[in-house]
């Protein structure tokens, strides 16, 4: 600050700072210190060489054993197959993580299963099915 | 492969992009500050090698990193044989006008309050593989897609099993993960997180460069604390969507429209145009905030708006070229015809009560904050932003309005994530009522006079 401002100069440089205090700390109040630590923990986990596995994470705070599942389908399927994965419709993420954790498969919904090289089935007992094997928490059939 | 492995393999990738960037933004940001020049590099670099890795993957699928590092080479040596103009390096400038000293205790704090800010959004966006819907559903699952078929496969365009899938949405942000994963020796979802807090630290940085530049060093370490500390948009859902590198295109095209109010010279037109490529590749909403800084040039009788207008017509045929003509899926275009005016009218009404009503309370004390910030503080060089961005804002409840699932739900879904993308420019505002706007601190003819005068540094 200039030696020679006002004093009403002053007050006002120092409210104005005021005020941009209050928009930082209303920010910060949205940090969550406890998620911030388990964070942290993942993070020293895997800078010593761990591997967080994608049921560990957030991305399937929906349903943990799903992703074993996916990771069974991903392991027995090619990279160019088409796969229909039959599983709950809700929440739509179900959908999501089986196209992305299935890429560069293509993932096809029950509406398309004839398109599908490969029928997974989650949490559904289809191993009446022609050629169709147990999986962890599902089953899996070609087609 | 470790997280490690994978995440030095990252961090080669975007050093490779900055180290391209560099070679290419030389020729048009040589004037700027050290500062913005990093943060131009690796945007310049993004662009420039998103574009390469698209060319090796067309002609050679499967290719590894070496056909793009060639390429880079290529472009870095094509580039050093021309001669960059506006070398007048501004660091002169600042030792010659600056009123702050870069030194002083209130700059150090700041800046340490934004270094530990920015460990933060580190910590948060590297802990685990990225998880966000957004980042499983639209630029994760194209990015992966591509990076692991070795192509960019046509179904990414025409599956109609995707379509929620935003297949008309820019592909910068999969194009930038998949070049990063190539260099990463595969897809490691957890370490490619890692392009997203070096995309807050150089928003921070061309922040930080354009105060100095402009303004003070003061000011720009203030715009570099409240960004940083702009948690909202900087926390872990926001690792692997757009977001963050839209927030950072908004800030560079934000400064090269400043510095075109004072400065017509073709290095500002081409930073516009760059700077507009960019931010139009990274989130469709981008061109929205180019066209109304185009219309705001324009209104000011400045033809030459033309530099933010022409990126996004190369962009939107490139895709249109890729893609073909796609579906919006989200949007009721029908809305706008004349016998659903009325509907639509109740529609806005309904997303402005909801976002003053729900969104607005929740973020009361902040917006009334920086109300109160615009009314004790004087005019600053950046005030000519905030029509665009009441504009854009506006431009956000106009999109609500006509969303196929219902008005409430989108200004739900996305509104509080939009606005927050928005912040970090507009600490531009912020940060230029700090303090005065420097004598000759435009790189515009104007202060070539002040220039030629000062000793280096």
């Amino acid at each position: 600050m200039r030696p020679g401002a006002s004093v009403s100069e002053k007050l006002r440089r120092g409210l104005a700072a005021a005020l941009l205090v209050v928009v930082a700390a209303s920010m910060l109040a949205t940090l969550r210190p406890g998620e911030l630590k388990r964070r942290w923990h993942l993070l020293a986990r895997s800078v010593s060489g761990e591997r967080i596995s994608p049921g560990e994470g957030t991305g399937f705070w929906f349903d943990r054993d799903y992703a074993v599942f996916l990771e069974e389908v991903r392991r027995r399927t090619q990279d160019n197959a088409t796969v229909a994965v039959l599983a709950p419709p809700w929440p739509d993420v179900y959908a999501y993580q089986a196209a992305y954790q299935l890429a560069p498969r293509r993932v096809v919904d029950a509406r398309r299963s004839g398109e599908a090289s490969f029928v997974a089935a989650y949490r559904i007992d289809a191993t009446g099915a022609p050629g169709a094997i147990a999986i962890p928490h599902g089953t899996l059939s070609r087609r | 492969m470790t997280f490690l492995a994978a995440a030095g393999g990252v961090l080669g990738g975007i050093l490779a992009a900055s180290a391209v960037g560099f070679s290419v933004s030389r020729l048009f940001a040589g004037d700027l500050t050290r500062a913005e020049r990093t943060a131009w590099s690796l945007s310049t670099g993004f662009l420039v090698q998103s574009l390469l890795f698209l060319f090796c993957v067309s002609v050679a699928p499967g290719c590894g990193p070496a056909p793009v590092l060639a390429l880079d080479l290529l472009v870095v040596a094509i580039a050093l044989l021309i001669p960059a103009r506006g070398q007048v390096s501004t660091c002169h400038i600042e030792g010659q006008v600056s009123t702050c000293h870069f030194r002083s205790r209130g700059v150090l704090l700041l800046f340490v309050v934004a270094a530990a800010a920015c460990l933060l959004f580190l910590v948060q966006a590297l802990a685990e593989p990225m998880w966000s819907t957004d980042f499983l559903a639209i630029w994760g699952l194209k990015g992966k897609t591509i990076a692991t078929a070795g192509h960019v496969p046509r179904r990414l365009f025409d599956d109609p099993a995707l379509y929620w899938a935003h297949r008309e949405y820019p592909m910068l942000v999969p194009l930038s993960l998949a070049t990063l994963a190539s260099f990463a020796g595969g897809w490691d979802d957890q370490a490619l997180a890692l392009l997203f807090p070096v995309c807050e630290l150089a928003t921070l940085f061309a922040l930080f460069g354009f105060f100095k530049r402009r303004v003070s060093s003061f000011a720009g370490a203030a715009a570099c604390a409240l960004t940083a500390l702009c948690f909202p948009l900087y926390r872990a859902v926001n690792a692997g969507t757009a977001e963050v590198p839209f927030a950072f295109s908004l800030v560079l095209v934000s400064t090269a429209f400043l510095d075109s109010l004072s400065d017509r010279s073709p290095l500002v037109l081409t930073r516009l145009a760059m700077a507009s490529l960019f931010c139009v590749s990274t989130k469709q909403e981008g061109t929205i905030f180019v066209l109304l800084l185009a219309a705001a040039l324009w209104i000011r009788r400045r033809w030459d708006g033309w530099a933010l207008v022409a990126p996004p017509v190369v962009h939107w045929g490139l895709l249109y070229f890729l893609g073909g003509t796609q579906p919006r899926r989200e949007f009721d275009f029908t809305f706008l015809q004349p016998f659903r005016w009325p509907e639509l009218a109740h529609r806005f009404t309904v997303v402005l009560g909801r976002i003053l009503g729900t969104e607005s309370l929740a973020a009361w004390l902040s917006l009334l904050a920086i109300v109160l910030y615009l009314l004790v503080t004087r005019r600053g060089l950046a005030d000519p932003l905030l029509a665009v961005f009441a504009l854009q804002i506006l431009g956000y409840v106009a999109a609500f309005s006509i969303s196929s699932y219902g008005p409430v739900w989108a200004a739900d879904a996305a509104f509080s994530r939009v606005v927050a993308t928005v912040f970090p420019a507009f600490t531009l505002v912020l940060g230029a009522r700090v303090e005065k706007e420097k004598a000759g601190g435009s790189v515009g003819d104007e202060i070539r006079p002040a220039v030629e005068g000062a000793t280096s540094d």
